[in-house]
This record gives structure tokens, C-alpha cells and sequence, in this order.
């Protein structure tokens, strides 16, 4: 029997042992560093930014200004060079891609800025028509298309007027039709919703989770907009050019889900629990993998996302297998507690993933909630 | 072409602002009338250079080799106007003569005093078919009278002052050439040149006894300053030319009417002061309509930059700006040009009536300035191409 090396790289809730990890990325940042300006002048933006966007998901990136999201996004949307690292988009490298390359993988994406930077010279109809025009979409085809997408975003009655006589929110919503027409894989939005109002923004987002579902079409914005956050598979959290948090709200809520489930976590608040949810790590297991071994000491607190396991204990030179725990269940907490070595045994029976808590942070978490102890010291009596 | 069936950007940029339009196009068309002047001028100028020879008749014209421009008094013998004459395929040669040194004209209306003053005096035998002009030979009777001349009306007014509109006045006024007395029976039209401030027209016979000095032995006549060859009316003009030009000896030209006045206009233009001064107006109104052009193109691409980024972000390539960019100087050029013309039409006509300068319209001036202005705008056009290029979506977000 082989001990288990910790695979303490990845977090828990970035999803990625999760449901559709199997899913194609759409992009893939690795140790992305970006600096701006030479010599002196120069100061980096982006330390060591890793990330993994799946294909169909919507991403919301947060932060505060200057915490670095639209340089990264500037950067996954080729309209910038990387510096320093990998950046993979649509399956392209863009370390050291070719001006032809670069323009091909930006035919495959969907811009919508800030600002609308319509021509004012042309109607909203053929603003978005040079989306069209650029792909070779034909004549019939981009018609449909474009009078299907201004319908939709409430501007059918404003097809052939120039930005001129159309409000701000209606100019951004033909931006955003340009952005879309063409069917993008990758769609980049810095703040889409900001000059729309509550109905229309809605409506946006709600064009962003049909294309999403229904074409695999991965979105990533940066927003401020709390009225949408509601839309986001992922969201990415970003202070001083590092990627703070990233995590897969879905992933986040089972494993919230399945720590409710328990009496000792059922009555913290849902902020503890993500918090929770944050700090726990993934680690993988082979079938017959010991996770912990009887009188080790405890590190780390065990949630079982998939797969199965034993827990033996040995008492007198005897073995017995006391339990079989499964998708949901938890163990390794005891230790952590008490403070002392390991009660038993541990072995996977099949490929099993787990999501770990170190000792410090199950220590905070114990913190948040004066109940929680007594509550687990109750439990842990009924145990033994 | 694909770039038609898409939307027609640089027409709808440079449309959309009319008043910015209507600025575009009375530069450009202020750039049109300056080369339109230049090159109205030049022509007029070069034209009046060449009026004697538009209005010779005939069809070949005989030169001395070494008279590099009319007023060039090289003269060649007599004898190679007959030789020319019994040439196959002509049907006449006929001898001119010019004097400009010594014909000097006097009015002498303020008495023996007066100053003379050169003037162009042309002999002819009276019974050659050699002017075109109406108003010579409808007078050619008058001519046969000894000491008499037509005058020029062009001829300059502050140096022979003689009062052309009135035939009867103008016999009544006295005058001397080249120390002779002289009746001017009549006027006709031809125009003056850089060379010549005035023209008479005289028969052969009085044009020896005034210039009796144009050969130091013999018969004045007997050289000539310019042959008329009238070809016979079924012969090919290149073959007959050919074949005098074999037939005469080496010491002169033998020109077709286009060759001649190829080879006047070719002197001024090449050999004198005057082609250069042309050319630096055209370079000016040529950089004038660079500089305004590029302005116009600059400014609508300066205020559209965040809509040429996003295209950029879209994937536009740079290859699609610039082809946008010379579009838009082309149609600039062209709208720009329509303006410029008429009112360069507008100008000639007035500057005409003023100075008398035959300053007329032609198609392949025309043309000539239509195709400078395309390149002056797609010059401009690719120089703030640059700054287009500049446009980056990175800014955007």
C-alpha cells in the first residue's frame, strides 16, 4: 500500500474534478505574468495567473480597478502580446502567435467594450453588419440573424437608425448585437449591462446563457453589476494583478450542500461555508491508496466529492473495517479536534476525488462559530 | 468585386458630416483650381510659342538644323526649297522669312525722336498659299503696294503704339522700319510670345529692300527662316515627310505640323526658366491639395479611432484599412475634383477675356489634373494611413 501525495495545487471549488471536467477549455492560462513599460518604468500587472475556463461556461471576473481582470482579459482576447507564460484560447497558443493567427482566433470571438464605438455614419443594422461581413456570413443569412438579435434586445423598431437618434442604452444594445452576430466562441464583455436598465440587462445575460447552452459559447465579463452576478458558472476574483479566488459556483454550492447536511455544519451561516468551500484543496486517490494511516498525525479534514472508501481500525494487531464512506460524507476531522494522532485507517477502494481543509483553516472556520465545537464534541462522543 | 457588396464605409464616413464634406471639397477643389491654373497657364503660354506655326498652312514644314526655336535666326538656303518642291508627293514648297534684329519700328506720331523698338516682321511671296489667317489674305492687295505692312492688333500697345481698330487712321500714322518709311495698310490678329512683342506681315519683295543686310552677298531672299511644304492631297503624311527628308541634305529638319511644334514647345519647356516655374506651381498646388487632403482624412480617422480599434478587434486586417483608406482618397479626389473644375473653367474664361492668354479647357489637361489629384489624395490618404494603423483595441476595454 502507497500513501497518497497531496495534491494541494488546485481548489476545491475551481471545479475541476467536478461534473463536465471532461469539457473542452476554451481558455487555459498558465503562469501568466504581464509587465508594462521598459527598464525603470517597468511594473508587472499580472503575477503567475493560472485559469481554466470550460467551454459553455460564463465567467464573471470581479475585482477592483487596477487588480489586473482587464489586462488578463485584454490579454485572452489577443489585443495584447503576452509577455511571460501560456495563454491558450480556442485551443491557439498566444505566446509568440503570428499577426495571421492572431487575427483568425479574433474572427472566433465576440467583443463588447465599455463604450459602443458605433459609426456614427452607419445604421444600427450595418454597424452590425461589419461583424457579419468579416465572417463571409451570407447576405440572407446575416439579415436574419441581425433582425433576429435587435428584436431580441428590444430594437426592432430601430433596425435602420444611425446611433445618433438612439439612447445610450439602445447604442450599447447594437454593440452588443455586433458582438454576438457572428456566433462567437468566446465572447468578451467589460461591464455589458452598464448602461442598460434592469429589464434589458436581463435580457442580455439571458442571450448569453442561450448561446452558452445552446452553441457552447464561453462568456467572460468583467461587471460590477450585481443584478447578473446570478449568471455566472465561475467567477473569478482578482486583487493586485493575482487571481484571488476562482471558483465554480456550481462546485461551490454541492460542496456547501453536502457540509449542511451534517448536524455540526448545519448551522453555520452560508458565508462561513463558502469560505469553507474556498480554502479546500483537491486530492486525488488510486484504488487501494491509504488517505490516512491510524496513529499519523491529522492534518487535514476530508470531504468526498466522488468515489469510495474503507476506514479500518487496528486494535490489538486486528483489523476491522468499521465503515465505507461515499460521494458527500467527510472524515478526518476527529484528529483535527482532538489534537491527536489519527483513529484509524483510511484506504481507497476506487479512484476516489477528495476535497481537503488544512488544520489552520478548520481551526478558523471551528472560530466562526462558538456552537460548532461543543456541536462536534457531541458528535464525536456519540461516535466512539 | 466582394468590396462592393459590402458596406461602402470610407463613402459612408466621408458622407456623413456634410459640412465637414463641403470643407473637404473646397479644399480639394482649391487644390484642383491651382494645378488647373498652372497647367491652363503653362499651355496657354506654350501655345502662344507655337501660334505662328498653327497658323501656317501646310503640311511639312522645312527648318534650319540649327534654329532651336523661332526666334532663332538660322536661316537655310533657298535651294532647298525647290529641291523640296520637286520631291515626289508634294504639291508646292513655299519659302517664309522672319527678321527680328533688324526690323526695328518706330512710331513716329511724336516725331524723328522716337524710340524703336523690335518687332517681328514676316515676308511671303503673295501668291503662296503659306497664312491661314482671313484678315492677310483678304488685304494680300494691299501688300503689293511698296513699303507696306499688316501690323499685328496683339502687337504690345506700350511700345508701338498704332490705332489697329481703324484702317484709315492707322495708313495716316507715320512710321519707319529699320530706318525706312513704312505705311501700315491694315491689321491682322496673331499674338505675342516670350520672344516677340509684335508682328508684321509683309510681301517678300518689300521685306528684301527693308532688310536688305539678312545675307552679306546677293539676294536677300535667297535665305530662308521656314519652308511650308503643302503635300499633294492623296499622299500619306509620314511618307512624304520621309521621302523630303531623304531628299535634302543635312543642314535641315523636316517636321510634320505636331513634330514642329513638339520640338518650340520642347525648347521652352526643357531649355528655359519657364517649364520649371510651371512645374513648381503644379508641385505646389499638388502639396497644397496632399496637405488639405491628409487633414480631412487625419481628422475623420483621428474621430473614429475607438470604431477602427473595435473593427481591428473584430479581426479586420490592416490590408482592409489601408484599401479603405485609398478608397476614401480616391472618392474624395473625384467629388473633390468636380468643384475644383468648374470653377477652374469659371476662371479661365475670365482670365481670358482679361489677358487675351488662350486659356482653354482640354480634355487631356483635364484628365492630366484629374489624375493628379487621385494621386494627391491617395498620397495623403496613405500617409494618415499610418496613424489608422495606430488604432489599438488593447485601449478598449
Amino acid at each position: 500500500m502507497t500513501t497518497a501525495t497531496p495534491n494541494l495545487s488546485l481548489p476545491a471549488t475551481s471545479g475541476a474534478y467536478a461534473d463536465g471536467a471532461q469539457l473542452p477549455k476554451t481558455v487555459k492560462v498558465g503562469g501568466l505574468n504581464h509587465f508594462f513599460g521598459d527598464g525603470e518604468q517597468r511594473t508587472q500587472a499580472l503575477f503567475d495567473n493560472n485559469l481554466e475556463v470550460r467551454r459553455g461556461e460564463i465567467v464573471i471576473m470581479t475585482g477592483p480597478s487596477g487588480s489586473g481582470k482587464t489586462t488578463l482579459l485584454t490579454l485572452i482576447g489577443t489585443l495584447r502580446t503576452v509577455c511571460e507564460g501560456s495563454l491558450q484560447v480556442l485551443g491557439n497558443e498566444l505566446n509568440g502567435a503570428s499577426r495571421d493567427d492572431i487575427n483568425h482566433i479574433r474572427r472566433d470571438m465576440g467583443f463588447i467594450f465599455q463604450a459602443h464605438n458605433l459609426f456614427e455614419s452607419l445604421t444600427a443594422f450595418q454597424n452590425v453588419n461589419m461583424a457579419a461581413e468579416l465572417q463571409g456570413i451570407s447576405r440572407k443569412a446575416a439579415k436574419e440573424r441581425i433582425e433576429y438579435l435587435l428584436t431580441r434586445l428590444d430594437l426592432g423598431h430601430r433596425i435602420h437608425y444611425k446611433p445618433n437618434s438612439l439612447s445610450g442604452g439602445q447604442k450599447q444594445r447594437v454593440a452588443i448585437a455586433r458582438g454576438l452576430v457572428h456566433r462567437p466562441k468566446l465572447i468578451l464583455a467589460d461591464e455589458p449591462t452598464a448602461a442598460l436598465d434592469e429589464k434589458t440587462g436581463r435580457e442580455v445575460v439571458t442571450l448569453f446563457q442561450e448561446m452558452a447552452k445552446d452553441e457552447g459559447c464561453t462568456v467572460i465579463m468583467v461587471t460590477h453589476d450585481n443584478r447578473i452576478l446570478d449568471v455566472a458558472d465561475r467567477i473569478v476574483n482578482m486583487v493586485q494583478g493575482h487571481i484571488r479566488s476562482d471558483v465554480a459556483v456550481v462546485e461551490a454550492s454541492v460542496i456547501c450542500e453536502f457540509l449542511r447536511q451534517y448536524p455540526l455544519f448545519a448551522e453555520l451561516t452560508p458565508n462561513t461555508l463558502t469560505d469553507m468551500a474556498d480554502k479546500m484543496m483537491v486530492r486525488q486517490s488510486e484504488p487501494g491508496e491509504v488517505v490516512i494511516r491510524q496513529n499519523d498525525p491529522g492534518d487535514l479534514f476530508y470531504l468526498i466529492r466522488a468515489g469510495h472508501v474503507e476506514v479500518i481500525v487496528e486494535e490489538a494487531g486486528k483489523s476491522e473495517k468499521v465503515a465505507e464512506l461515499g460521494q458527500g460524507q467527510f472524515f478526518g476531522e476527529a484528529a483535527l479536534i482532538t489534537k491527536k494522532p489519527r483513529n484509524a485507517t483510511v484506504i481507497a477502494t476506487e479512484e476516489t476525488t477528495f476535497y481537503t481543509l488544512g488544520q489552520e483553516d478548520f481551526q478558523a472556520v471551528l472560530d466562526q462559530s462558538k456552537t460548532f465545537e461543543s456541536e462536534l464534541r457531541s458528535v464525536l462522543a456519540g461516535r466512539t | 468585386m466582394p468590396l462592393l457588396r459590402k458596406t461602402p464605409l470610407a463613402w459612408k464616413n466621408l458622407t456623413h458630416d456634410k459640412r465637414r464634406l463641403a470643407v473637404a471639397l473646397a479644399g480639394i477643389g482649391f487644390a484642383v483650381l491651382l494645378m488647373f491654373t498652372q497647367v491652363g497657364f503653362q499651355k496657354a503660354l506654350f501655345d502662344s510659342q507655337v501660334k505662328l506655326i498653327d497658323d501656317l498652312r501646310g503640311d511639312i514644314f522645312l527648318v534650319s538644323k540649327a534654329k532651336y526655336t523661332l526666334a532663332a535666326e538660322k536661316r537655310f538656303p533657298k535651294e532647298r526649297i525647290n529641291q523640296a518642291s520637286s520631291c515626289f508627293g508634294v504639291a508646292g514648297a513655299f519659302p517664309i522669312y522672319s527678321e527680328l534684329t533688324l526690323s526695328v519700328l518706330k512710331n513716329l506720331t511724336k516725331g524723328q525722336s522716337s524710340k524703336g523698338y523690335p518687332i517681328r516682321s514676316i515676308g511671303f511671296h503673295l501668291k503662296d498659299p503659306v497664312l491661314r489667317a482671313d484678315a492677310i489674305t483678304d488685304q494680300i492687295y494691299k501688300l503689293r503696294i511698296p513699303n507696306t505692312a499688316l501690323i499685328d492688333v496683339r502687337s504690345k500697345g506700350t511700345n508701338f503704339a498704332f490705332p489697329t481698330e481703324d484702317d484709315d487712321l492707322l495708313a495716316d500714322q507715320p512710321a519707319e522700319l529699320a530706318g525706312k518709311r513704312l505705311q501700315l495698310v491694315g491689321s491682322f490678329e496673331l499674338g505675342t510670345d516670350f520672344a516677340h512683342d509684335g508682328n508684321l506681315v509683309m510681301s517678300a519683295e518689300n521685306f528684301a529692300s527693308y532688310f536688305p543686310a539678312r545675307k552679306q552677298f546677293g539676294n536677300p531672299l535667297d535665305v530662308v527662316d521656314l519652308g511650308v511644304v503643302h503635300k499633294q492631297e492623296d499622299a500619306d503624311l509620314a511618307k512624304v515627310r520621309d521621302l523630303v527628308d531623304d531628299l535634302l541634305p543635312n543642314d535641315v529638319s523636316v517636321l510634320t505640323r505636331e513634330e514642329y511644334r513638339n520640338q518650340e514647345i520642347g525648347f521652352w519647356d526643357a531649355s528655359t526658366p519657364i517649364g520649371i516655374i510651371f512645374s513648381a506651381g503644379k508641385i505646389i498646388g499638388f502639396v497644397v491639395g496632399v496637405v488639405i487632403c491628409y487633414q480631412v482624412i487625419y481628422t475623420d480617422i483621428a474621430d473614429h479611432m475607438s470604431e477602427f480599434a473595435t473593427l481591428r478587434a473584430m479581426g479586420y486586417k490592416d490590408r482592409y484599412f489601408v484599401r479603405m483608406i485609398v478608397a476614401e482618397g480616391v472618392l474624395l479626389s473625384i467629388i473633390g475634383f468636380i468643384p475644383g473644375l468648374l470653377a477652374s473653367w469659371g476662371l479661365y474664361y475670365f482670365l481670358a477675356n482679361m489677358t487675351g492668354l488662350q486659356l482653354i479647357m482640354t480634355m487631356p489637361s483635364a484628365m492630366k489634373v484629374l489624375g493628379l489629384t487621385i494621386l494627391m489624395c491617395i498620397a495623403s490618404g496613405l500617409l494618415a494611413v499610418r496613424k489608422l494603423l495606430s488604432a489599438d483595441p488593447a485601449s478598449l476595454f
